[in-house]
């Protein structure tokens, strides 16, 4: 991991620590996060992420490491000095003030006279279009306006940083899709450095900057959306960013031997040995009738239609390889007991030390 | 919406249970308009003259005065201590906790005769008998453990992340304090309220060893009336007693509706 800070650098965790008794939750993270940039942490539940942004936030402390934010140490700075806006995956929203003291709440702990908390708390709510609804109670109000509500108030007292701890996973499918691009266009018109706690891969790629990709409690990538999707570090990056395929393999001066014994190509390089081959399934076409780095023969067994796309389970020499394509009309599907032949280039073949999990 | 088609064997048995359990309160009503001279069901002829003799009686109206404002007092301090004292218990975590929860509720579990005589021997050589300030001290004793149970029930089921979200947002602790979880926790405090006032205005075992002719409650002064003469004066207090505490019961309910406050 680099530690050179960079000149827009805005917060910085170094060594950070968590230890219960004997047992290292987090053993040493380290990370930067430049201004104004939307930073995702995800991983699979118990990887640190949570925990990370608490200590951000100064709800947990670390046992060791320092968090720096504009080049400050806060390490040791209480939680209702480091201003810090935070949206909690229960939103959190206090049940005995109504929306719009919810909102000033932050403003008043700052002193702001009541005339102006007033006004700032409404152009915030008009900011998240609840102006309408200030004056109810937070039970009065649907799981997405709660959402909304504590966004505004997260962002009203104009926070160095917006912290999000799953925020988008107590609504439902439709409200979700709304609720990324609406938070992303507001992380964006504020210019706000924000960091987002997320299992969801596709909440990660599609509304932030930066994905840090944590397993365990260290980081196994920071990168780009495109780059953890296209060149994913590890084995485990790869499957939990998208799905894939996963075959057994060696490495040989020759290329790469499949189990089944085929003959494959990567773009990838690494030291002779037993490998895991990841393929993407929708990167596979299904009828290879061109060129192709890659061309295996397979028999179609099953298929499964999601809709958007059809799932077809292909077994190549005792394996099975998931290939997925896009629905199109008009196209005769194919049935279960086709031949097919598979093709994909050498770029989608990446290969990772086997064992790796 | 299902709905649950009782059988009648059902029906009946929860009937007699309901006639069981309240007859001794509902027969207190008849019994008060009685125009006997002595306690008899069913009476004889109906007449209110044992309200008259009740509100003609000084002595017993005394002793609600003092039962009243000793319950109020009793439940203010009981909630200005445990309040804080339920707040370190669920949110601070320290060594001995658990332990020290349990020996602030024992009293709930100790025989009240034995409690009473503990704090005969203790208050009689600190010179609180028969005063105020040791029916408040003594009926503390027995109200703290409600106190305490309910409203850290109350706080240990609050959602912590609205305490976590104000101090985000820039409140100091003590601030959070009032302006968040003491707000949140008003249903419990009102339920713990009720609890301890009713509980202390019910009070008679302990009660019983620190009362004397200069200060009385008023189920004292009945239990001691009762045992000189057996008219139906009781049955009139009875009556107005139960009255009092639906009363209670009601206050509480168009608070916050009973259900929100006592199950939580």
């Amino acid at each position: 991991m680099p530690t050179t800070s960079a000149p827009d650098e805005h917060l910085r965790l170094e060594g950070i620590g968590v230890s219960f008794g004997a047992v290292n939750v987090i053993p040493s993270l380290d990370l930067s996060v430049r201004k104004g940039e939307m930073v995702a942490f995800l991983g699979p539940s118990g990887c640190g992420k949570t925990t990370t942004l608490r200590i951000i936030a100064g709800l947990n402390k670390p046992s060791r490491g320092s968090i720096m934010v504009g080049g400050r140490d806060i390490t040791h700075l209480p939680i209702h000095d480091r201003d810090m806006g935070m949206v909690f995956q229960s939103y959190a929203l206090f049940p005995h003030m109504d929306v719009s003291h919810n909102v000033q709440f932050g403003l008043q702990m700052r002193n702001v006279p009541a005339r102006e908390a007033e006004k700032r708390a409404a152009q915030a709510l008009e900011m998240v279009q609840l102006g309408h609804l200030a004056h109810r109670k937070p039970k009065e109000l649907s799981g997405g306006q709660q959402q909304r509500v504590a966004l505004a108030r997260a962002l009203v007292i104009e926070p160095s940083i917006l912290l999000l701890d799953e925020p988008l996973s107590n609504l439902d499918a439709k409200l979700r899709d709304e609720m990324r691009v609406q938070i992303r266009a507001l992380q964006q018109q504020s210019g706000i450095t924000a960091v987002f706690v997320t299992h969801d891969q596709v909440e990660a790629l599609s509304m932030c900057d930066r994905v840090v990709v944590m397993r365990g409690g260290h980081v196994e990538q920071f990168g780009t959306p495109t780059e953890v999707y296209e060149r994913p570090a590890t084995a485990f990056v790869a499957n939990f960013v998208g799905r894939t395929n996963r075959l057994k393999g060696a490495l040989t001066a020759e290329g790469i031997l499949t189990g089944a014994g085929q003959q494959l190509r990567s773009a990838t390089r690494l030291p002779a040995g037993a490998v895991d081959i990841l393929v993407r399934p929708h990167r596979i076409r299904l009828q290879e009738t061109g060129e192709a780095d890659n061309k295996v023969q397979g028999t179609v067994s099953t298929i499964t239609f999601i809709g958007d796309l059809v799932q077809y389970g292909v077994s190549v020499g005792g394996e099975e390889i998931v290939v997925e394509e896009a629905t199109r009309r008009g196209r005769s599907p194919l049935a279960a007991g086709d031949s097919v032949t598979l093709g994909w280039s050498a770029e989608d073949t990446l290969i990772y030390p086997a064992g790796e999990k | 919406m299902e709905i649950h088609k009782t059988s009648w064997p059902m029906r009946i048995l929860v009937f007699v249970l309901f006639v069981y359990l309240l007859a001794p309160v509902i027969l207190v009503f008849p019994l008060s308009f009685s125009g006997d001279q002595v306690l008899r069901f069913p009476p004889s002829f109906w007449s209110t003259r044992w309200y008259s003799a009740l509100f003609a009686n000084s002595q017993m109206l005394k002793a609600f005065w003092t039962s009243l404002s000793l319950a109020a007092i009793v439940t203010v301090l009981s909630i200005v201590i445990a309040v804080p004292a339920a707040w370190v218990m669920t949110r601070l975590k320290f060594t001995g906790r658990d332990l020290l929860f349990n020996l602030f509720t024992a009293p709930l579990l100790l025989p009240t005769i034995v409690l009473g005589l503990a704090i005969l021997i203790v208050f009689a050589s600190f010179g609180l008998l028969a005063t105020m300030q040791g029916l408040v001290f003594a009926h503390l004793v027995v109200t703290l453990p409600y106190a305490l149970r309910v409203l850290a029930v109350s706080l240990s089921t609050q959602d912590r992340a609205c305490e976590e979200a104000a101090r985000t947002l820039g409140a100091k602790p003590l601030t959070v304090f009032f302006r968040v979880t003491v707000p949140m926790l008003t249903p419990g405090i009102v339920a713990a309220a009720a609890l301890c006032f009713l509980v202390s205005f019910d009070e008679v075992v302990i009660t019983l060893f620190l009362t004397g002719p200069r200060i009385s409650t008023l189920p004292v002064e009945l239990y001691n009336y009762v045992y000189n003469q057996a008219d139906p004066l009781v049955a009139a207090a009875s009556a107005l007693l139960i009255l009092l505490t639906l009363a209670v019961i009601m206050i509480v309910e168009r608070a916050m509706g009973l259900g929100k406050a006592f199950v939580k």
